[in-house]
């Protein structure tokens, strides 16, 4: 259909022979290369010898568990991938994203949904190895990571010290899930892994210094049970 | 009169019945006395000079009989009259020191004697037994009386055993257990009077023997008299529901027990108290079964016709498309792909809310607690409801207040629960105003969440049955199971809040819950937090 889309090879890691066919469908329509294996033991395989630009996986595998599949594709390609689970599944899809994984997607899903993952993963990969970006606009903000400041239309917005480390995680993941774990990690140390009530927190001073609507937030937009995402599109 | 001792001649006196003529060293001893007062009369009427007067001698030997008799009993009685016949002829009546009478007249006031001295005993006796058996009736009654009073205060089975026990062994020194069938064809439980007991200590086959032959068995009874206890068949109206067993009290030196008609009536009160209470269980869970089943046919039905339209939607459309594609215009193709879409989205949503019942239901639902915020959570509900109904934003006006702390709550549960009230209230609302979604503190340990919807609300009555499985209100378009409502309730508890409903002023339906607060949650100001005590800007 475009041409962005053009020669981008997609891996579908899925054991349902059905959904896979749909799948394969509407992406071979939107103009990827697909590529599919039904068991963790081939999708090594394809990752190995393909290389593919981007994985779709899905978590329940019949013969190895898909979360322990994260790393080991991560060990072969950067390629982003995306794990697909189950409602039941949370508790995975927090760890998948901790292990490595880009995003995720719960079952069941739609199309479209599926397509605008695999956009936002792809864009965000792509500036990957590029000069990290220091400046990140969102809205009618400016970040600047470098110079250490919020701008909103040229008018400075005051960030205590942790209000910033958490913005500035965020914005070096953007449009992509953080998990609170991460963001954690990034602000406090790891020192702090239980203490995910401070997230919460700053992160609602945050949302109070930066959204007009705090409970219909644009860009610091939460994933219940998972993490955070800053949305620089919305 | 001292109970144990009244007791001990309750158990004793079948027992002697059974046993024929036994006799114990007391009573023997009570006969010599008897005849020992004899003697002694004989010897101070032989000092008085009682040959002279032989009209008052033998009344003094009718007199002393008569005391005996009183005192002592029948039998000493009686030996105490053959006794002093004896005397008066040896020391008495001419001749002196033989057993021979020569005169004719006092052959007469000899058997005169003998006569008067049988028939005063014997008339003594039957007061006597009149009186024991009056005392025994008495006695009985006041026992029965206590064991029916002691088992209508109870309700459980196990209550029920332990008091009738008690009772028992109240009245008797002995060890009562009791042995049930349960409903079985063998005993299941056993009970002492302190709670229960296992059935390896007892004597089964002595038990089942009168069990199965209705019968007393054991200890004091003909039937099979060297077994451990004494076994009392509990006999009601569908035949034998258990056994007693009475062992004598160690250390208790006393006849073995057996099944004195008190025991027997006892049992018989136990085992009507026993019966009944079983019935009463049986029928509470022919109730709850009843229930079960009436909840599992509306399931069904509830299910099979909200399950089955979605479905049936799919099935029609898609096979439209299947068969009839290259003959349908684009515009049909479109409009059976998007009823196809939504039904199974629709039924997608139907089933995730059966299988979060049913968890809750089977008490599986994890709630994974951890440091949430509510505004969040709120956040993320009107972001799912507006991109899945495509929702206008100003039907759903929320307001959060910005002080509220961070809560120990599971997110997706919470956050399911706030889907469901808002689901509810859009189903209901209609007009034009909005659904208020309102976050603030309700007391010191607790944050109040309510949704208000302006629509019909629902009558007073069902305020509270709007929380019950399947409860759909009059009047109601019916789209769901019915189970919204229930699982919202099932979370807040497990959460430990509570959750209710109340007309909306103006008219419309308000559901409100609470969550607890923690003292402990964490804040901006608090330590450890690195460098943030200075505010970072340039």
């Amino acid at each position: 259909m475009e041409s962005v889309t053009g020669g981008t090879s997609v891996l579908i890691v899925e054991d349902d022979r059905k959904i896979l066919r749909v799948f394969l469908t509407s992406l071979e329509a939107e103009g990827y290369r697909v590529a599919d294996a039904s068991s963790g033991q081939r999708a090594i395989e394809e990752v190995r010898t393909r290389n593919p630009d981007i994985i779709l996986l899905d978590l329940g595998l019949p013969d190895i568990d898909g979360l322990a599949l994260v790393p080991t594709i991560r060990a072969h390609t950067a390629a982003p991938i995306i794990v697909v689970s189950a409602r039941e599944q949370d508790a995975d899809k927090v760890r998948a994203l901790d292990a490595g994984a880009n995003d995720y997607l719960t079952k069941p899903f739609s199309v479209p949904e599926l397509l605008a993952r695999i956009r936002v993963a792809l864009r965000s990969h792509a500036q990957v190895g590029t000069t990290p970006r220091t400046i990140i606009s969102f809205g009618d903000y400016r970040f600047d990571l470098a110079g250490r400041r919020l701008l909103r239309q040229d008018q400075h917005v005051v960030l205590s010290a942790t209000e910033f480390k958490l913005l500035a995680t965020l914005a070096r993941h953007p449009d992509e899930v953080v998990t609170t774990t991460a963001l954690l990690k990034e602000a406090w140390g790891s020192a702090h892994q239980d203490k995910k009530g401070y997230v919460r927190v700053y992160m609602h001073s945050l949302r109070q210094k930066l959204e007009i609507d705090p409970t219909r937030p644009r860009y610091l937009v939460n994933e219940v049970g998972l993490g955070y995402r800053l949305n620089t599109t919305g | 009169m001292d109970p144990a001792r009244n007791a001990r001649t309750l158990l004793a006196a079948p027992i002697a019945a059974e046993r024929g003529a036994w006799r114990s060293r007391a009573a023997l001893g009570r006969d010599l006395l008897g005849i020992a007062a004899i003697a002694a009369l004989t010897s101070f009427g032989l000092w008085l000079g009682g040959r002279k007067d032989l009209t008052n001698t033998a009344i003094a030997y009718l007199f002393v009989i008569a005391l005996v008799s009183m005192r002592l009993g029948y039998l000493p009685a009686i030996l105490a009259a053959i006794a002093s016949a004896l005397c008066f002829d040896y020391f008495f009546l001419p001749p002196y020191g033989s057993f021979n009478i020569d005169n004719g007249r006092d052959l007469v006031t000899e058997f005169a004697m003998c006569g008067v001295a049988i028939f005063v005993s014997t008339l003594n006796e039957r007061l006597r037994k009149q009186a024991r058996a009056a005392r025994l009736g008495e006695r009985r009654t006041e026992s029965l009386y206590a064991l029916v009073k002691a088992l209508a205060d109870v309700r459980t089975l196990d209550e029920l055993s332990m008091a009738g026990l008690r009772q028992i062994e109240a009245v008797a020194p002995v060890t009562a257990h009791l042995l049930l069938h349960n409903g079985g064809e063998h005993f299941q439980s056993a009970y002492s009077s302190t709670g229960r007991v296992g059935l390896e200590a007892e004597d089964l086959e002595a038990a089942t023997w009168a069990a199965d032959h209705l019968e007393p068995v054991g200890q004091g009874t003909r039937n099979l008299p060297d077994a451990a206890a004494c076994f009392i068949p509990l006999v009601v109206a569908r035949g034998c529901i258990g056994v007693l067993a009475i062992r004598s009290r160690p250390g208790v030196l006393n006849e073995a027990p057996g099944p004195s008609s008190l025991l027997r009536s006892m049992a018989l009160q136990l085992a009507m108290a026993i019966e009944r209470s079983m019935l009463a269980e049986a029928k509470r869970h022919a109730e709850v079964e009843a229930e079960t089943e009436r909840i599992r046919n509306a399931v069904l039905s509830s299910i099979s016709h909200d399950l089955r339209s979605p479905l049936h939607v799919i099935t029609s459309a898609s096979s439209t498309l299947v068969e009839q594609r290259d003959r349908l215009p684009a515009v049909a193709r479109a409009e059976m792909s998007r009823l196809i879409h939504e039904e199974a989205k629709r039924l997608s949503e139907l089933l995730k809310s059966l299988l979060d019942v049913t968890r809750l239901q089977a008490g599986k639902l994890d709630v994974n607690r951890d440091w949430e915020s509510l505004e969040e959570v709120v956040a993320s509900v009107l972001r799912r409801l507006e991109q899945r109904t495509g929702l206008v934003e100003w039907r759903l006006r929320a307001h959060v207040a910005k002080d509220l702390p961070v809560l120990e709550i599971d997110a997706v549960l919470i956050q399911q629960v706030l889907m469901n009230l808002i689901d509810n209230a859009l189903a209901y609302a209609g007009g034009d105003l909005p659904i208020q979604i309102n976050i603030c503190r309700h007391d010191e340990d607790a944050v109040l969440v309510s949704v208000s919807d302006h629509g019909k609300g629902i009558p007073n009555d069902e305020l509270t049955r709007i929380f019950d499985k399947f409860h759909r209100s009059r009047g109601s378009s019916g789209s769901g199971l019915g189970l919204g409502l229930t699982l919202a309730r099932g979370i807040v508890e497990a959460h430990g809040g509570k959750i209710w409903a109340t007309p909306t002023p103006g008219g419309g339906l308000t559901v409100e819950f609470t969550l607890p607060t923690t003292s402990a949650a964490p804040t901006t100001t608090e330590e450890g937090l690195s460098e943030d005590a200075r505010a970072w800007s340039r």
